[in-house]
């Protein structure tokens, strides 16, 4: 079904409060998942996975801060998903980034990474250049993304990049397999990211080893991808919508007579 | 001479000085006094329409004799084309509710942008009566319904079937034969987001689409009970004539609905409140002439004689209204009395301040800005803001600290530990969400609150950041919040909203003596609307576009918009023995059930 990017925005919203978001998170949260499906960046569908695993994750630890110097500080997330851990992190690098020019930040074991891009593009909008990074990437849902004749066949390891120009809506996005795969190669659920006032950022493939681009998303089919979704509508999964939709009314108040009577007007107006 | 041309814009320096106090423009009974004025945006889009020459044509009418079945408008601006879709259905009388928890209206309706072919008509036939439960589509600007005023319906219906025109007390008494229950725009429920609008010119103010889809609804009602009538008489039935046409607004119901939404759109309402002040500093300062000080006399007495015809059962309302108008003859006598000195109006405004109930001193400022087109007319395009409440994670804390105490002191003043200053909650029922008022600790649903109130959250954080100071003193806001996370959304809105004054409601919304009313009118006057008529201290109703000039007027294209835009505080039409009605004059006079 189509929804509109305000209802999709204002459902997950509900839906967050309804998991126990503080109110705060639950609203960045809604925008990071809104802002991906806008840009037709499978938003929804990564929330989707993440769902069970954010519904199951009722623990109460904020994002601890490891490491902190003037241009770098390291967090770890336990295991959260970047929905409910990453803002405050990344705010911390956008300090410290206005303050020394240039900022390093590592999320230690976080989840669904996919879904930080929505507020990365809100410090991009504040004026920041950004720079994301992982590696044991998800694969991308579609391989319509990727060139014609470059689609791997097998994907050993794959990294992902997302640079946004200070001041832009939208980033350049790039996945891509290694298929030569270094010796070092631990599991890793981190983000890296780097900030900068003045220097934009943005991911350019330049390697000696072997990569096959997965997906390239160019700042242009990104916007293209707002025009269609203001103009037609937002497409959303059926199930996904009705499964939000019913974790929502949690946050719904049982209705009585005297609380019929509490919203102050009757029920009939045959006047 | 023409009025403006004897006004001059003062300096920003001037108008910052004469602004009035965040304090006293931001309290919420001042609010709640406030009076559509002609930056309200039903006046705003009617001088729109006028200057652009939107015109306004019936495409298809398939009523039966009921009046049942579909209309279409079609709008065309000098920008685009755009069509309002009309369905009209039998409702039975025990389904006819104005709150949001109704399933069924008397018509529902939706602003569609570009033509409607017929599978978008067949889409919406399928969709918009059922208005919330339906699928809407992405190219629905605005989804409306609304009902019948059942004894306004009977009235006109049989007065104008009998050859007669309807007695205007009926619209004096009941300004509409429809009222709105919900006029939905913004993305909701599948329909076009607002931000598809933000670079059409002729709808990027705020909820301007909404006003247009009620200005339509006003002609189809008219439209509609003339094709009634001729159903029932063939030969004898009249049409409505022009004074009472133009007399005819449409209504709308409102509940507490309208509350979340002046809490969650801090920098939208700035806007709105800081241009209407901004636009009262600047009339302060203009040097009146004699046809001025005239003009302002003219019209305190029209609004004097229309809020004696603002009839209401809320005996609360009808006493204000009746110290209004009982106090405006002693503003004619000053106005009439004293010289004519350049700061004329800046005293008017300091003795009415000092004399007068605060519902009289918001209809003084209202008529000034009556008096100056050209200043005031320009802020219309102010009134919309790209909205986003961000962090500053470099700020010291002690300087956000700083921030509460300046320009959050009003939400430290409450004893929040206080039983009376924690009384209410808000909340969302199951029934359609339909927002609510419950009494903590008497009634369930407080675990689950709405977190409309500003002031105990502030204090709460003011609180915590206190404590945090007193061992880090050099933190960032940023270190703060990864210690306090949960602070984040209102650190948020403070940093955002600290430096402009106009943005949040200065009350304790938890507090028992609390008026949501106040809420509620706030946001109704700047849509501008009249007679206000509380059901309760939480239900109003209200009239939207009565006086407005006509579809018919609008597409002859007028040629004098200064005098086309001249319809605040419309007047019963006078009629005479013969029934025959005539324009109103602004003589005030008593009026069968408002004493002054």
């Amino acid at each position: 079904m189509k929804v509109s990017y305000n209802e999709l925005q204002g459902l997950c919203r509900k839906a967050f409060c309804a998991m126990g978001f503080e109110d705060g998170d639950a609203s960045d949260a809604a925008d990071m998942v809104a802002w991906m499906q806008l840009y037709e960046l499978s938003g929804l569908a990564a929330l989707g996975r993440g769902l069970d695993f954010l519904l199951e994750d009722q623990g109460e630890q904020p994002a601890e801060l490891i490491y902190s110097d003037g241009d770098l500080a390291v967090l770890d997330s336990h295991g959260a998903s970047v929905l409910k851990s990453s803002t405050l992190a990344l705010e911390l690098g956008f300090a410290k980034a206005r303050a020394r020019g240039l900022a390093v930040i590592k999320i230690r074991h976080c989840h669904n990474r996919q879904l930080i891009m929505g507020y990365l593009a809100r410090l991009a909008g504040r004026g920041m250049n950004v720079t994301a990074f992982w590696r044991n990437a998800q694969a991308p849902d579609t391989a319509a993304q990727a060139p014609a004749g470059e689609q791997a066949t097998d994907t050993p390891l794959i990294e992902q990049v997302v640079g946004f120009r200070a001041g832009s809506p939208v980033p350049e996005i790039r996945v891509y397999a290694v298929h030569e795969v270094p010796e070092e190669n631990e599991p890793n659920d981190g983000v890296t990211l780097i900030m900068a006032n003045h220097v934009d950022l943005l991911p350019s493939l330049r390697s000696e080893y072997q990569l096959d681009l997965l997906a390239r998303h160019q700042e242009s089919d990104l916007l293209a991808c707002r025009e269609r979704a203001m103009r037609d509508g937002i497409e959303v999964d059926d199930a996904l919508w009705a499964r939000l939709k019913h974790l929502a009314t949690r946050l719904l108040v049982e209705s009585g007579d005297a609380s019929r009577s509490g919203a102050g007007a009757g029920t009939l107006d045959t006047d | 001479m023409r009025r403006e041309d004897l006004a001059s814009r003062l300096s920003d320096v001037e108008q910052r000085l004469r602004l009035r106090a965040p304090d006293e423009v931001m309290g919420l009974e001042r609010l709640g006094s406030l009076h559509a004025s002609r930056l309200s945006f039903v006046r705003s889009l009617v001088r729109q329409m006028a200057r652009q020459r939107w015109q306004i044509s019936t495409t298809r009418f398939d009523l039966d004799a009921e009046g049942h079945g579909v209309a279409i408008y079609r709008l065309q601006t000098p920008q685009a084309r755009y069509h309002g879709v009309i369905f009209s259905q039998p409702l039975d009388a025990a389904a006819r509710s104005d709150r949001v928890i109704a399933e069924a209206w008397d018509v529902t309706f939706g602003v569609v942008e570009g033509d409607v072919d017929d599978s978008l008509l067949e889409q919406m036939a399928a969709n918009v009566p059922l208005q919330e439960a339906g699928r809407q589509h992405p190219r629905l600007l605005v989804l409306s319904r609304a009902n019948r005023s059942l004894r306004n319906f009977a009235a006109f219906l049989d007065a104008l079937s009998a050859g007669r025109q309807p007695d205007p007390a009926w619209l004096t008494r009941v300004g509409y034969l429809y009222r709105t229950t919900a006029v939905y725009g913004n993305g909701k429920f599948g329909i076009a987001d607002f931000d598809r609008l933000k670079h059409n010119p002729d709808f990027q103010r705020p909820f301007s689409a909404q006003m247009l889809a009620v200005y339509l609804l006003r002609h189809f009602s008219i439209e509609q009970i003339e094709h009634m009538a001729r159903a029932r008489a063939p030969d004898g039935a009249v049409a409505m004539a022009a004074p009472l046409r133009r007399y005819l607004g449409i209504g709308n119901s409102t509940g507490l609905g309208m509350a979340p939404f002046l809490i969650n759109h801090p920098q939208l309402i700035q806007r709105w409140v800081e241009s209407r002040e901004k636009a009262l500093a600047q009339v302060s300062g203009q040097v009146p002439g004699e046809p001025e000080r005239q003009r302002l006399v003219t019209l305190v007495a029209r609004a004097e004689r229309h809020l004696a015809e603002t009839l209401t059962e809320d005996s609360e309302q009808s006493a204000r209204n009746q110290e209004i108008a009982s106090a405006l003859p002693a503003v004619r006598a000053w106005l009439e009395q004293v010289p004519l000195a350049e700061e004329l109006w800046q005293e008017l405004i300091d003795w009415s301040r000092q004399t007068l109930s605060l519902e009289a001193q918001e209809l003084i400022h209202t008529l000034l800005l009556e008096l100056y087109p050209e200043i005031v007319d320009p802020f219309e395009d102010q009134m919309g803001v790209e909205e986003g409440l961000e962090l500053t994670p470099d700020m010291p804390l002690v300087r956000l600290k700083q921030l509460i105490e300046t320009h959050y002191d009003w939400a430290l003043r409450h004893d929040f530990g206080d039983p009376d200053e924690r009384y209410w909650f808000w909340y969302r029922s199951v029934e359609k969400e339909e927002p609510r008022l419950g009494v903590r600790g008497a009634e369930p649903g407080a675990d689950r609150e709405l977190k409309l109130a500003i002031a105990p959250r502030v204090a709460d954080t003011h609180g915590v950041i206190d404590d945090f100071l007193s061992a880090h003193p050099r933190a960032l806001v940023v270190e703060f919040l990864i210690h306090h996370p949960r602070h984040k959304d209102i650190i948020r809105r403070i940093q955002s909203m600290a430096e402009t004054p106009f943005g949040e409601i200065r009350a304790n919304l938890w507090a028992r003596e609390m008026k949501p009313m106040h809420l509620l009118r706030t946001k109704l006057s700047f849509f501008g609307a009249s007679r206000f008529d509380p059901k309760s201290a939480r239900w109003v109703r209200i009239t939207l576009f009565q006086g407005a000039p006509l579809v018919e007027e609008l597409n002859a294209e007028p040629s004098d918009l200064i005098d086309f835009d001249d319809w605040s505080f419309p007047l019963e039409p006078g009629q005479n023995a013969e029934g025959t009605l005539s324009e109103p004059h602004a003589t005030p006079r008593q009026h069968a059930g408002v004493s002054s």
